[in-house]
């Protein structure tokens, strides 16, 4: 190595050493400022664009006086009182519709803080779309019946081989004695031959295929109607798992209906607007699906303000339940107890699509009718019922009553 | 049981060949296979056998593609969801009804904003709170697509505030020039609706001359006057009575009549239980006094021309002619006021042969006997009938009592005179004239011809008829379950008339474009509210008025409170002297015009509810026909014998206007008369109201009012036949007994289980071993558990029950029973879920027999004779949740079951159409869907599932059938289901009254009780226990879960 080699290593590494100081000490304070600029600003305000109040970035160019920036922060009600001077201050009031900012209770310290986050903010940590792919990740392929073709192949070239090597050696065995060669036989008339010779086995085979073919069938059939795993597309590509999963958001958050009526329902728009006034951009798709909750709600971002047009979403309904079958959420979640997820499985984990968990067939219904206790305890409808129930079955000592001892698998329950 | 012999029919009485052959089978005609394929018919194509197994093979194969697809539904979510709104729970909210004379404060059921129910509201004053068919049947008016959608010119839509320009400058110019501006309006109980009729008053009311006269009847001087602009006009008007108490009360008022007071109550052909003035109020109170186990029984006469449902319910009928009815009111007057010891008028009854005379002289008996609680009502249009009855009333001190002049019925008001109307029209002297809610051009023929004489034409109906099909403009008034308005029933009730739904079309409420024409520009919200303020809240202080605003828009009602001072109503007696006025005028054959208690005066034509709904005397739907007694039929023309035979038509011709009706017989129909029903024969409207024959021409106008009865009438045979739909044939009850009725007499003096004379005595049968036990104590079956839980049952008090048929609308409507139309219930298809069955009484008996000595061979024989002027029954049918049913043993695939609950479950979606079940109900209440009536274009216009707007009037909670299952009544079982769910979600037991089927909702004389019967504390349960209580057909073992109250005659 070199006097120069060695020369460049030190200097680089005391320089690298020194930029990491740097570095590390710089990102320290601005992750401290982003800290305090999502604690105390981000509900108001954002680095970009316009929220409830301007967007931040480039505020300290927009305001000469530093000093008045700090107090405008701090207390801008108190500021605008005090210098009624200032023209870009009172401006910049009017602007956003004489909107108050809330006197804010940080040091001159955490305003720097701040100011220097809003100045160098950090680059995005992960682009969104690698995100979107993970979640989206469909699941390995199943290989497992193409394996089972190629076994099969090469079982069948196999067997064709030995039948091949059997053959010839009776051939040879033929020759060696003597005996005329027999014609070899076409395979239809080997299979004849072996049918009329094996007529046990051909009967067997037989009606193993039919019977195969009954339950292939009658699964089949069964199936038709069925729409277990459905999940369409949809006009906005919402994921329950961010929000019921993620963001752990009450299912009755926006179903609340399933604890009042027979519909669980669709949430109207304003409920989605509750919370995405202020989010207007997601981690996955970034502002395009919250976009059209705008769109929908009549929302204008930009001037944060309801446009009045509005345009009703036009969701696919997942769970359809025949006209002739009356299913009422209320009855279940309120009545009965159930969680949601004992029927819809575990929305929580689901993103976009939506899919339908269950079968959704009387079958199923009934199923769970048979087994479900129902929760008489502490219910005074119950409690005549539950005496005449015990009295019935005092003999069975049966003392927790499913539905179905209550009259839950009779047909009028569900169809009129 | 009553001895007396039941039939349903002239046919079933007769015997008919054709009636018993039609008798053994459920179902009378079977739809053809080529009808159930395809409209064309299908032996004209020439597809071959090989054909058809491709098509079947095609059509297999797409069925099982089409299944594989996944359908997509769309579901659309509120953008901002109303607070209040929870989809899937309905929301009720108070509102009124008034139109056309009838009066109604309401509830109205909306689910997701859609009004889709109505019931009584239980704040009105209790006594008076009840629906009738037409109230709850109007809430599919709402959804009717023929309504207006915009204002129009001369058919061509055009926008408001273009509409308002043109009419306000066209009224001005008329004013400007002094000439004559008319509305007519229908009469109206609504201070608003008056104010804002005023306000137009007071802008465009044009001078009139009127020449002064001395005492010498010679010309002074000339005075000019303000002449109204208002003519109030009703095709049913009650002019009569309005003048009299005119004449002798000083006020043209309808005073309230309180049937719960009286006694004894005489009816001379008014009638009051089926379309009369306020006629739920006035049923309330009558069944009231009905009950006999009460402190006391009212008795009820009525004398009367047609039969009507108060005939029908009275204990004493006399069929009189229209002519002699002033006779009746003379004899009355003459013979109380001999009892009170003064002179009264004296007249006689000129066709007796009914025994009249000595129906009077016990009406008088029972009057004077009961006086100052008694009551006398007339129908009559003559003002000196009207005085007579008045003089009666007084005689007997009923005024203060059970006629209260000091509180007037406000719904229908003073008619002016049309004759002068059109006169005027004929002279070109009106220039302009607007209609509100008024079609005189349908109901009054001579207006039709002189309306075209008038320049500016305007019509505020919602909905085309006759008059605005001529009018230059049309601008629409809102659906009254659109609108706000306010309405003062009785004096002193007030009561708000809410909207249930925004406005469907571009409408507006008549009041607002009236006002608005007048120069004020308000919204009429707006108006009312300063109305009230103003006039009925002006006592009140600004801080509690807005308050008490919001609680009678949220209540409906609002009781002013009784002012202190009263104002003295003197009466002047001058009965006499309208006796001596009374010319009655007697015919071979005379008419008496009615109106149905359906479609009423014609209105409501459009409405298939209201049309399905058959008359509850002659059972038929869909049109009018001449009513008449069968003695007088005899000879002259067929009596039907069968459903598929023809009623025979006849030409009427009265007061110069000819009609071709069939003819119906109606026993009790007096005989030399005939009846016709008004308000049918519209020709401007939709497919529905567009039946039968307009009547209304052959009105005789007599001093400007219509008079609804006439002895200038002729008749012949038209040499025409017509298919009448009836539904009086089928559903019989195979002659069995199933009506019980007994005398007020018998049910206090003896016991219900006598063995000889008991009324109500159980039904028995030996045993295997001999032992004699009640019927319900024997099975074949073995017993489904009734004691866990809840069991539902229904009881039907047959003495309260007036027959009127608001059941069978509320439960149509609750259940999305099909309209059929005319074609199908002629073919004997009707879906009905409630029936009322009617059914005639002969008035022969074992005991009349025996005092007669007619010998107990030839007393069965005349039981089994038509009395030309029988007794009438009514009983409301419907599944009787038999806790051993025979439906359920025969069905092959378990579609019908018993639930715990004891509930005859129909479940649809496992119905395979083997209609077993039907053929095996001994109550024939069972309905066979024989078609899609919700998609096949033979119902289109008459069924409303079909109509993307009318749709919306069904109820989300009941499935609509489809072709081939059997329907029934279910009990209202979703009803039943989410009655026990507010109860689970709160916590509690259910109540008695959490759950009420729809038609004993809709039952304005609680005569339909429906309750848990396990809940010792229910009135259903209290009902079944009773010595009334019996089961129908109960000695065949069904052990029903319904059970009817033994009619107790007050005779």
């Amino acid at each position: 190595m070199s006097k120069f080699q060695r020369m460049f290593r030190v200097v680089t590494y005391s320089l690298s050493v020194v930029l990491f100081t740097f570095l590390l000490s710089n990102s320290a304070a601005a992750q401290d400022g982003e800290k305090l600029f999502k604690a105390n600003c981000s509900s108001c305000h954002k680095l970009n664009k316009k929220l409830i109040g301007p967007a931040l970035s480039g505020v300290q160019e927009r305001w000469e006086d530093q000093e008045a920036l700090y107090a405008w922060i701090k207390n801008s009600q108190d500021y605008l009182k005090k210098n009624p001077g200032d023209s870009y201050a009172q401006e910049l009031f009017l602007e956003y519709n004489k909107s108050v900012m809330t006197a804010q209770a940080v040091s001159d310290a955490e305003i720097g803080a701040i100011l220097d986050y809003i100045a160098n903010p950090p680059a995005d940590k992960a682009p969104p779309a690698q995100l979107a792919v993970n979640e989206n990740a469909a699941p390995a392929e199943d290989n497992s019946t193409y394996w089972l073709f190629g076994i099969v192949i090469i079982l069948v070239i196999v067997a064709r081989i030995l039948s091949g090597v059997r053959s010839s050696l009776a051939t040879v065995k033929l020759l060696s004695e003597g005996k005329e060669i027999l014609k070899p036989k076409s395979f239809i008339e080997g299979l004849k031959h072996w049918t009329i010779n094996n007529k046990r086995y051909t009967v067997l085979i037989v009606v193993l295929i039919l019977a195969s073919f009954s339950v292939k069938g009658w699964y089949a059939l069964k199936s038709i109607g069925v729409y277990q795993g459905y999940a369409p597309e949809q006009p906005i590509k919402f994921s329950h798992k961010i929000h019921a999963g993620v963001n752990a958001i009450e299912c009755a958050y926006c179903h609340h209906s399933a604890y009042k009526g027979k519909n669980a329902g669709i949430p109207s728009v304003n409920v989605c607007m509750n919370c995405h006034e202020g989010i207007s951009e997601g981690k996955v798709d970034g502002t395009v699906e919250i976009a059209k909750i705008y769109e929908a709600a009549g929302w204008d971002a930009e001037d944060q303000s309801y446009t009045g047009v509005e345009k009703p979403i036009k969701w696919i309904r997942i769970h359809n339940l025949p006209d002739f079958a009356y299913f009422n959420h209320s009855q279940h979640v309120v009545v009965g107890k159930q969680k949601c997820e004992t029927c819809h499985g575990e929305v929580s984990e689901y993103g976009y699509p939506m899919k339908q968990y269950s079968e959704l067939t009387m079958g199923w219904c009934i199923n769970c009718h048979r087994e479900t206790t129902v929760a008489m305890e502490g219910n005074e409808y119950y409690t005549k019922i539950h005496n005449e129930l015990l009295e019935r079955y005092k003999d069975e000592k049966i003392d927790a009553f499913t539905v179905e001892h209550i009259g839950g698998l009779e047909c009028g329950k569900c169809h009129y | 049981m009553s001895d007396k012999k039941y039939w349903n029919s002239l046919d079933q009485l007769e015997e008919t060949p054709q009636f018993l052959e039609e008798a053994q089978k459920e179902f009378s005609e079977a739809v053809p296979v080529e009808d159930f394929l395809s409209k064309s018919n299908l032996t004209d194509t020439s597809s071959s056998r090989r054909d058809f197994l491709k098509f079947m093979g095609f059509s297999l194969g797409a069925a099982t593609l089409a299944a594989c697809e996944t359908p997509v539904v769309k579901s659309i979510p509120y953008v901002v969801k109303p607070e209040v709104v929870t989809p899937g729970v309905p929301n009720w909210y108070a509102s009124s009804y008034g139109r056309g004379g009838d009066f109604a404060s309401i509830l109205v059921k909306t689910r997701e904003g859609r009004p889709i129910f109505i019931k009584p509201n239980k704040a009105y004053p209790g006594a008076m709170s009840g629906v009738t068919a037409r109230v709850n049947a109007s809430v599919i008016e709402l959804y009717d697509d023929n309504r207006f959608q915009s204002a129009q010119k001369s058919g061509a839509s055009l926008s408001w505030s273009d509409a308002d320009k043109d009419i306000k400058s066209q009224l001005a110019a008329i004013k400007s020039k002094g000439g004559v501006i008319k509305v007519v309006a229908e009469s109206t109980s609504s201070p608003s609706t008056k104010a804002a009729l005023a306000k137009f008053d007071e802008m465009y009311s044009s001078d009139v001359d009127v020449e002064i006269f001395d005492e010498n009847g010679d010309v002074t001087g000339i005075q000019t006057l303000k002449e109204s602009c208002v003519v109030t006009y009703d095709p049913i008007n009650y002019n009569g009575i309005l003048k009299a108490n005119k004449a002798d009360f000083g006020q043209a008022i309808i005073p309230t009549y309180d049937f719960s007071k009286a006694k004894t109550v005489v009816s001379l052909d008014a009638d009051f239980i089926g379309d009369w003035l306020d006629n739920v109020t006035y049923s309330k109170g009558y069944t009231q006094r009905r009950n006999p186990d009460g402190d006391w029984m009212s008795k009820h006469f009525q004398f009367e021309t047609n039969m009507t449902l108060s005939g029908a319910n009275a204990d004493v009928r006399g069929a009189i002619k229209p002519s002699d009815l002033a006779n009746v009111a003379k004899m009355l007057h003459g013979a109380i006021a001999k009892l009170a010891g003064g002179s009264g008028a004296t007249g006689s009854i000129v066709s007796d042969d009914n025994e009249v005379s000595k129906k009077i002289e016990m009406a008088v008996k029972s009057l004077w006997s009961s006086r100052g609680k008694s009551l006398v009502v007339c129908g009559s249009n003559d003002v000196n009938i009207q005085q007579v009855v008045n003089g009666i009333n007084n005689m007997l001190g009923n005024f203060g009592n059970t006629v209260r002049m000091d509180r007037a019925y406000n719904a229908v008001q003073l008619n002016h005179s049309m004759t002068d109307l059109t006169k005027s029209m004929n002279d070109v002297k009106v220039d302009a004239i607007i209609f509100m809610d008024a079609n005189p051009v349908y109901s009054n023929a001579s207006f039709a011809a002189s309306i075209a004489k008038v320049g500016l034409k305007i019509s505020l109906s919602d909905r085309p008829d006759e008059t605005s099909a001529l009018c230059d403009f049309v601008c629409p008034n809102h659906f009254y379950l659109e609108a706000w308005n306010d309405h003062q029933p009785y004096d002193g009730v007030f009561t708000m008339q809410q909207p249930v739904i925004r406005p469907l079309f571009k409408t507006r409420a008549s009041q607002e474009s009236l006002l608005n024409w007048s120069g004020v520009e308000t919204s009429y919200y707006d108006y009312i509210k300063s109305n009230w303020y103003s006039t009925a809240f002006a006592a009140i202080d600004a801080v509690s008025v807005e308050n008490k605003w919001n609680q009678a828009v949220q209540s409906g009602v609002y009781i002013a409170p009784k002012s202190k001072d009263r104002v003295e109503i003197v009466y002047t007696d001058n009965s006499i002297n309208a006796a001596g006025n009374l010319t009655s005028k007697s015919a071979e054959l005379e008419v008496k015009f009615y109106t149905k208690h359906s479609v009423g005066n014609g209105a409501q034509a459009n409405n298939p509810h209201l049309q399905e709904m058959p008359d509850p005397i002659s059972k038929v739907s869909w049109d009018n026909y001449v009513t008449m007694n069968p003695s007088d039929m005899e000879g002259k023309y067929e009596a039907r014998t069968a459903q598929a035979t023809p009623a025979d038509m006849v030409s009427v011709t009265v007061n110069g206007y000819t009609m071709e009706l069939p003819v119906v017989a109606v026993p009790g129909q007096k005989l030399g008369t005939i009846g016709i029903a008004l308000g049918y024969g519209r020709t401007v409207t939709g497919k529905v109201g567009q039946t039968g024959v307009n009547a209304y021409p052959a009105l005789e106008i007599t001093d400007g009012n219509a008079s609804y009865s006439s002895s200038n009438v002729t008749i012949a045979d038209a040499g025409k036949t017509y298919q009448i739909a009836s539904v009086q044939t089928h559903h019989t009850m195979m002659g069995r007994k199933i009506v019980n009725e007994t005398s007020l007499a018998t049910f206090k003096s003896i016991d219900k289980n006598d063995k000889s004379n008991g009324w109500n005595k159980d039904n028995v049968l030996p045993d295997a071993f001999g032992d004699v036990k009640p019927i319900k104590e024997l099975n074949l079956w073995e017993d489904h558990a009734i004691d866990l839980g809840h069991r539902w049952g229904m009881s039907i008090d047959l003495n309260s029950c007036t027959g009127c048929g608001a059941c069978i609308t509320a439960c149509h409507i609750e259940n999305n029973v099909p309209v059929v139309g005319k074609d199908e219930i002629r073919r004997t298809r009707s879906m009905f879920w409630l029936r009322v069955d009617r059914y005639f009484t002969s008035d022969m008996n074992k005991e009349k027999g025996k005092e007669e000595g007619v010998g107990i061979v030839s007393t069965y024989k005349q039981m089994e004779n038509a009395s030309a002027y029988p007794q009438v029954v009514f009983q409301p049918i419907m599944c009787q949740h038999c806790n051993h049913a025979p439906c359920e043993t025969v069905c092959p695939v378990a579609a019908t079951t018993h639930s715990e609950e004891g509930l005859n479950q129909m479940t649809y979606n496992r119905c395979v159409g083997t209609r077993y079940c039907a053929n095996n109900c001994p109550y024939k209440v069972r309905r066979f869907n024989w078609f899609n009536y919700n998609k096949d274009t033979k119902f289109t216009g008459i069924n409303p599932a079909q109509n993307e707007l009318q749709r919306m009037v069904l109820n989300p909670d009941v499935v609509v059938r489809s072709r081939g299952v059997i329907e029934k009544c279910s009990f209202c079982v979703q009803k039943i289901q989410s009655g026990k769910l507010v109860a689970k979600k709160e916590g509690r037991p259910v109540q008695d009254g959490d759950v009420v089927s729809a038609c004993s909702e809709a039952c304005s004389t609680n005569a339909i009780q429906f309750g848990d019967l396990n809940d010792g504390k229910s009135k259903v349960k209290g009902n079944f226990d009773d010595d009334r209580s019996y089961h129908l057909i109960e000695e065949v073992g069904t052990q029903p879960n319904v059970a009817y109250m033994t009619k107790v005659r007050n005779t």
